[in-house]
């Protein structure tokens, strides 16, 4: 349940994120700006809804607090530097630097999406069992606040 | 907590791929001399000694070499489980496997070369290897065999402790099973070269099982594995269908258990060999359905961009259709496969064309990628005070326009190799001289982003 909800949220994050590389390398430069946006703003909003919801349960549960979760967390910041970089490469419509910046993202990105994929969301679904649907809910509840 | 710690405790230090992928380029340069030392005589059999050398130069020294540090890079980040004591295993392993290519290969080139008569078979004659190259070929049995076995050792402990499975981990395992059936067959056909062992069973048999078990079972199984998680990833494609990814390689596997059994006994004398050309075209089937459902998904890609890793793996992936399409055509018209062309054009669509190309465009997108995250990792590392410098980005790491220009050479040298039945005077030495070209700049492309990866890091301690 977590598995299949989260993976669709990477997988709607991923086209906003090809929609604005190529806009940035046909120099469509508003519409990338526009693109690049609501891009950070879902990530942003994924990568709270995992730190204040998902994982603090996940940990509670497995008495895990420096395993796979703090290493999600670790990978986060890394990304949240890279969007700073590439909203940089944006303002200055410098499309090598944000087409360079972009490239190492969607790496980092899609590595990390892989690991919660799966191991830590298949492995949250075992842990939380019933109230995974709650803690989904929560953090629904959590965007609409942001 | 030390976060930046905790990853790097799951990333192995960057030495642990690096050391394998900076040695692969090498052995594709002595591989291109070989090919200008000895030219078209080498394409005069299958089974000729210097033929043996290269294709071992090429499958060991460039292919293991990628495979071992790239499965060492990502058994802990795909399946979360560290590799023990990453550093000194890997040092063991890369050791014992760049002296045993060598060795291996020295050994074939000091045999005799078999008598005219027996240029079909001749492995039954050679077996009686002379003196030097019997020291050769034990070394290189001991070396290897260490290798290999302390490879699936480490990988077989890691897989064990996997708790959640997924199609990649089942691929990783079944390859290493295939791993394990390639590394037996070929030492004991080593044996049978040094007179170590004669083994009673036929060295023509023997081959076909260890290179099939080889380039099937464990080469295009990891490759499949691999492709499962990359395709996607690099370009942003649909996933792999659930059904392929499932049950495309337990079918290969299980096939190629069927392939040794029916080969095996028509060998013996027991069984036409029409069982096991049938189940040959299973295989290549499979093999085909892989690098239609990848050509189709990478034709479905979000990501638009010119990307050397796409060319890399669509030349790879038509190779291996027109590797299958050629085997499929020596099956149903034998007379094709007496010319002794006919199993060289093969090997080259196989190796050089389809594992090759895939290899160097992995190469292309995990090395620019380790060397950010190493660095990456460095700089926010806070027990380490290190000072903050602006880092290279991925496409920073080495020059694209050089890259593309190493991407046609060997593009180039390809072709003239698939070419040389036309017989044209020197054209296997001119793709030896492009494939010597070809290597180098791979090997100097990959270097350049060890030293920016290194003038980087002394940046960050310069001025602490």
């Amino acid at each position: 349940m977590i598995t299949e909800t989260l993976s669709n949220e990477h997988a709607h994050c991923d086209n906003l994120f090809a929609q604005a590389e190529s806009d940035v390398a046909n120099g469509q430069w508003e519409k990338a700006a526009r693109g690049v946006a609501d891009f950070v703003k879902a990530m942003g909003q994924h990568f709270s809804a995992e730190e204040q919801i998902l994982f603090p349960a996940f940990e509670q549960r497995t008495g895990q607090t420096a395993g796979p979760t703090q290493v999600m967390r670790f990978e986060h910041q890394q990304m949240r530097q890279l969007f700073a970089q590439m909203q940089q490469g944006l303002a200055q419509q410098d499309s090598s630097e944000y087409l360079g910046i972009s490239e190492t993202l969607l790496m980092l990105m899609r590595q990390h999406n892989a690991k919660e994929e799966q191991i830590l969301y298949p492995m949250s679904d075992r842990v939380l069992g019933n109230e995974a649907s709650a803690i989904l809910a929560q953090m629904e509840q959590s965007k609409q606040g942001v | 907590m030390n976060t930046a710690n905790l990853a790097l405790q799951q990333t192995p230090p960057i030495s642990v791929p690096f050391r394998f992928f900076l040695t692969a380029p090498l052995f594709g340069v002595l591989a291109s001399v070989l090919l200008v030392w000895r030219g078209v005589e080498l394409f005069s059999s299958r089974w000729n000694v210097d033929l043996l050398a290269l294709t071992h130069l090429v499958v060991l020294g460039v292919i293991c070499m990628v495979m071992m540090g790239a499965v060492l890079q990502l058994i802990p980040i795909l399946m979360g489980v560290p590799i023990p004591h990453s550093r000194w295993v890997s040092t063991v392993l890369h050791l014992f496997l760049t002296l045993g290519t060598l060795a291996l290969a020295c050994g074939f080139l000091e045999m005799l070369p078999p008598p005219l008569h027996c240029v079909a078979h001749p492995l039954k004659e050679v077996s009686a290897a002379q003196l030097e190259s019997v020291w050769l070929f034990k070394s290189a049995i001991l070396l290897l065999g260490l290798s290999f076995v302390m490879f699936l050792g480490v990988a077989g402990y890691c897989l064990i402790q996997v708790t959640v499975h997924n199609p990649i981990s089942w691929a990783m395992q079944l390859a290493f099973m295939s791993l394990a059936v390639t590394v037996t067959i070929g030492l004991m056909l080593g044996a049978t070269f040094s007179n170590t062992w004669m083994v009673s069973w036929s060295p023509v048999m023997l081959t076909q099982w260890h290179l099939t078990w080889g380039l099937v079972g464990w080469v295009s199984v990891l490759v499949m594995g691999v492709a499962y998680q990359v395709v996607p990833m690099f370009q942003i494609t649909p996933q792999y269908p659930l059904k392929v990814r499932t049950w495309l390689v337990p079918i290969l596997f299980l096939s190629l258990i069927g392939w040794a059994i029916f080969y095996g006994l028509a060998n013996l004398n027991q069984w036409s060999f029409s069982w096991s050309q049938l189940v040959e075209g299973v295989l290549g089937i499979g093999l085909s359905v892989f690098a239609i459902t990848t050509l189709f998904l990478q034709s479905r890609r979000l990501r638009k961009l010119p990307d050397l890793t796409l060319n890399y793996w669509r030349v790879g992936m038509v190779c291996l259709l027109m590797a299958v399409g050629w085997r499929f055509t020596g099956i149903l018209w034998p007379a094709v496969t007496t010319q002794p062309v006919y199993e060289i054009i093969l090997g080259i669509l196989f190796i050089a064309g389809f594992v090759l190309s895939v290899i160097q465009g992995m190469l292309y997108k995990i090395i620019p990628f380790l060397v950010w995250l190493h660095l990456q990792n460095r700089q926010l590392d806070v027990l380490k005070a290190v000072r903050l410098v602006k880092l290279p980005n991925m496409k920073q790491v080495f020059s694209e326009r050089w890259a593309r220009r190493q991407f046609w050479l060997y593009l180039f040298g390809l072709a003239l190799l698939l070419a040389t039945p036309i017989g044209l005077p020197g054209i296997v030495q001119i793709a030896g001289v492009v494939w010597f070209c070809s290597f180098l700049l791979l090997g100097y492309n990959l270097y350049s982003a060890l030293w920016l990866y290194l003038s980087v890091s002394r940046q960050m301690v310069a001025s602490t």
